[in-house]
């Protein structure tokens, strides 16, 4: 079984090992027997719409509103988000997703409208290992590292991603924000890497069944070091 | 080598050079032009036996409090200290260290240079350095990409070497355009200086081209990913094997004066009037063929003879602990150093192929860089193909990312205890590749001195 997953933009949102979250979904799928064809999409491309699974990482200021232009007058993610694809979002990319966020002089840039959300300035910027508690279906603590200045709200149409144990996430105790098969969050690390839980209800999503866990000893080794390190 | 001049080229660079020979020609050692106030004098002297004191109580090497007193009594010591015996500034984010030694070792051809030996490179290092040895010798100083603007203003250099911008530690953002930014304006004016500059890096080309003197060296560009757009117009810059430029604006790689070949594992150096230098390093890789490359433009821009540079180049064996071979435990190791994914990138290729095992250790404290996240923009693939020992304080974060490259590896809190579960071959191995972040390589180094000094 094949599955195509397109890497939006790379060389815009490629801040923080992001590419590992690609890395992560191939290695993943591989384990549960299916193979992954990625397409790596840069600006001036055209977004293809008819993929099962899209991911976009983190980027700086400028590259972030370059590519939320870049994606609004494309305009095929936003159609394939609401055709029910899987999308992934990390940081920058959480944020342009939503309806508007902060560009380098903190102005409002519109954004892609696909996830209920509004994102201006935290008082002090995030970094540091981000702990949070999923809602169903997912049920282990995600665990990741956090880099941003965005404090994001949440509107009625948009569910958080976890609750907040260790770290700041949206800024008001909630972490990520999810609709559908979008999932925009704050964590990196890359996320998948180290969540993959995370990585199976994604690929679940783009092929349409539930996948059944299966553990590897070096992924739950970390995870179990990294929690103990923020949680105690 | 038909043609040995140079400095045949553009009239203006003709002039400078030949100014620059006479003035390095004229001093060596015996014409000591500098003439210190006696504050200065003073403040050196204290801030070096302060340097001296807190080395003797085990404070490491007291450069950086050692600068603080000299600068703190005279705040002008630096551009006192420096007063046209500059010879050269290096500066990059990876490689500076490296360059700057085999700099100051070829520019010794013409008398004595004074350098870091430490690699301190900010306004406390170079202030200790300047006071330390010869007050005539030449010096050739490392400088941190930050600090540049600054030390450039005070020590009116004859040359500075700028190699390549890339991101360093993630949780300062921006770093690359910023810096790239400070040093264009630092170069606007610097009609003294030359600037040999690394064409195939465009972030250094955008910093470096419109400074009054340039000369332009193809030393090659491994890391793109944080020259992926343009420094002017923000469009994604277009990139083949030998060449890059924006299609919106027009910037674009400026034509190189000296280009660096890599031939059969060894650096070939091609300059204008077809010279051809041979780089025969003893430091490794096509990355240190680029330092070596950069500084052997420089020691030409010093009016200095090319062949003798990479003659004395070739000498240099290891820089500050790094491409030492060294007894840890029951381990011989060579140590590797990387700080950043451009420099982990090039690690990967310096060490032996597989199935050859070797250690990689990663920490995470401050001068690590606390977010082990770029482990994932390293191509570890290259590795595949033998058993890589993961260890140091991150050793789990680098096992998953191993597992995702499909390296075999083993996790080992400690290689070098008696006893260690090591990979089938690597005891018997004669010297053991062991890459090392910032604090782990220094850990390193330190347990090999212990060591030594037990022995001896
Ligand atoms: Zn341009």
């Amino acid at each position: 079984m094949n599955l195509t997953v397109v890497s939006v933009y790379p060389t815009l949102l490629g801040t923080y090992g992001d590419g590992g979250n690609v890395m992560a979904l191939r290695h993943r799928a591989r384990l549960h027997g299916i193979e992954v064809d990625v397409i790596n999409i840069e600006p001036g491309d055209a977004v293809p719409e008819s993929a099962e699974l899209y991911v976009l990482g983190g980027g700086e200021d400028s590259a972030q509103t370059a590519a939320a232009n870049a994606l609004r007058a494309d305009g095929s993610l936003k159609r394939a988000a609401e055709r029910g694809a899987a999308v992934l979002a990390v940081c920058a990319g959480y944020q342009l997703l939503g309806e508007y966020f902060p560009d380098a002089n903190s102005a409002a840039t519109p954004g892609l409208g696909i996830l209920d959300i509004r994102t201006d300035r935290l008082p002090k910027r995030a970094v540091g290992e981000l702990a949070a508690d999923p809602k169903e279906p997912l049920t282990q603590t995600l665990t990741g590292y956090e880099n941003h200045a965005g404090a994001t709200h949440l509107g009625p149409n948009a569910s958080a991603l976890a609750t907040v144990r260790a770290g700041i996430g949206n800024g008001d105790g909630s972490e990520g924000a999810t609709t559908a098969h979008v999932i925009g969050t704050y964590l990196h690390g890359p996320c998948l890497a180290r969540n993959p839980q995370l990585a199976d209800l994604l690929l679940g999503w783009a092929i349409g069944r539930d996948l059944p866990f299966i553990e590897e000893a070096e992924v739950t080794q970390l995870r179990e070091e990294r929690l103990r390190t923020v949680l105690g | 080598m038909a043609d040995t001049d140079p400095t045949r080229e553009a009239s203006a660079g003709l002039r400078r050079t030949d100014r620059v020979r006479c003035r390095i020609g004229q001093r060596t050692g015996k014409v000591a032009v500098v003439t210190l106030s006696a504050r200065t004098r003073a403040a050196a002297r204290l801030g070096l036996l302060t340097s001296s004191l807190s080395r003797k109580m085990g404070r490491g090497e007291g450069m950086v409090i050692g600068g603080r007193v000299i600068l703190r009594l005279a705040p002008d010591a630096i551009a006192e200290m420096a007063h046209d015996r500059v010879a050269a500034l290096v500066s990059a984010t990876n490689g500076k260290t490296s360059t700057t030694r085999l700099l100051a070792t070829a520019v010794e051809q013409a008398g004595p240079v004074i350098s870091q030996n430490t690699g301190a490179n900010m306004t406390s290092g170079v202030a200790v350095t300047l006071a330390s040895g010869d007050p005539a010798a030449q010096a050739v100083l490392e400088v941190d990409e930050a600090y540049l603007p600054a030390i450039f203003r005070a020590t009116k250099p004859r040359v500075i070497i700028l190699g390549n911008l890339s991101r360093d530690q993630l949780d300062r953002m921006n770093e690359v355009a910023m810096i790239a930014r400070r040093w264009r304006d630092m170069l606007a004016d610097a009609t003294d200086t030359t600037v040999v500059a690394n064409a195939d890096d465009p972030s250094i080309v955008w910093a470096a081209r419109h400074a009054p003197h340039v000369t332009w060296v193809a030393a090659g560009q491994v890391w793109t990913a944080d020259s992926a757009v343009c420094l002017d117009c923000g469009s994604l810059l277009q990139r083949d094997d030998s060449t890059w430029g924006c299609p919106n604006c027009g910037f674009a790689r400026p034509t190189p004066t000296w280009t660096l070949e890599w031939v059969d594992d060894h650096g070939v150096v091609h300059g204008p009037h077809d010279q051809r230098f041979d780089l025969p390093l003893s430091l490794p890789g096509r990355f240190n063929a680029a330092n070596g490359a950069m500084a052997l433009v420089a020691t030409v821009e010093l009016g200095l003879d090319p062949a003798e540079s990479a003659r004395r180049m070739a000498t240099v064996e290891s820089v500050s602990g790094r491409y030492a071979v060294v007894k840890v435990g029951e381990l011989t190791i060579r140590l590797l150093l990387a700080k950043n994914p451009a420099g982990w990138s090039e690690l990967v290729d310096v060490m032996p192929p597989a199935p050859t095992p070797v250690i990689v250790t990663i920490n995470s404290n401050a001068a690590d860089g606390r977010d082990p996240s770029w482990l994932w923009d390293v191509p570890f693939e290259r590795l595949r193909g033998r058993v890589v020992v993961a260890t140091g304080d991150r050793r789990r974060d680098l096992a998953v990312r191993l597992l995702h490259a499909e390296v075999d590896h083993v996790v080992i809190e400690d290689p070098y205890a008696p006893g260690a579960e090591l990979p089938d071959g690597m005891r018997e191995l004669a010297v053991v590749d062991c890459a090392a972040t910032y604090t782990a390589f220094h850990h390193l180094r330190t347990s090999s001195d212990r060591q030594a000094a037990r022995r001896s």
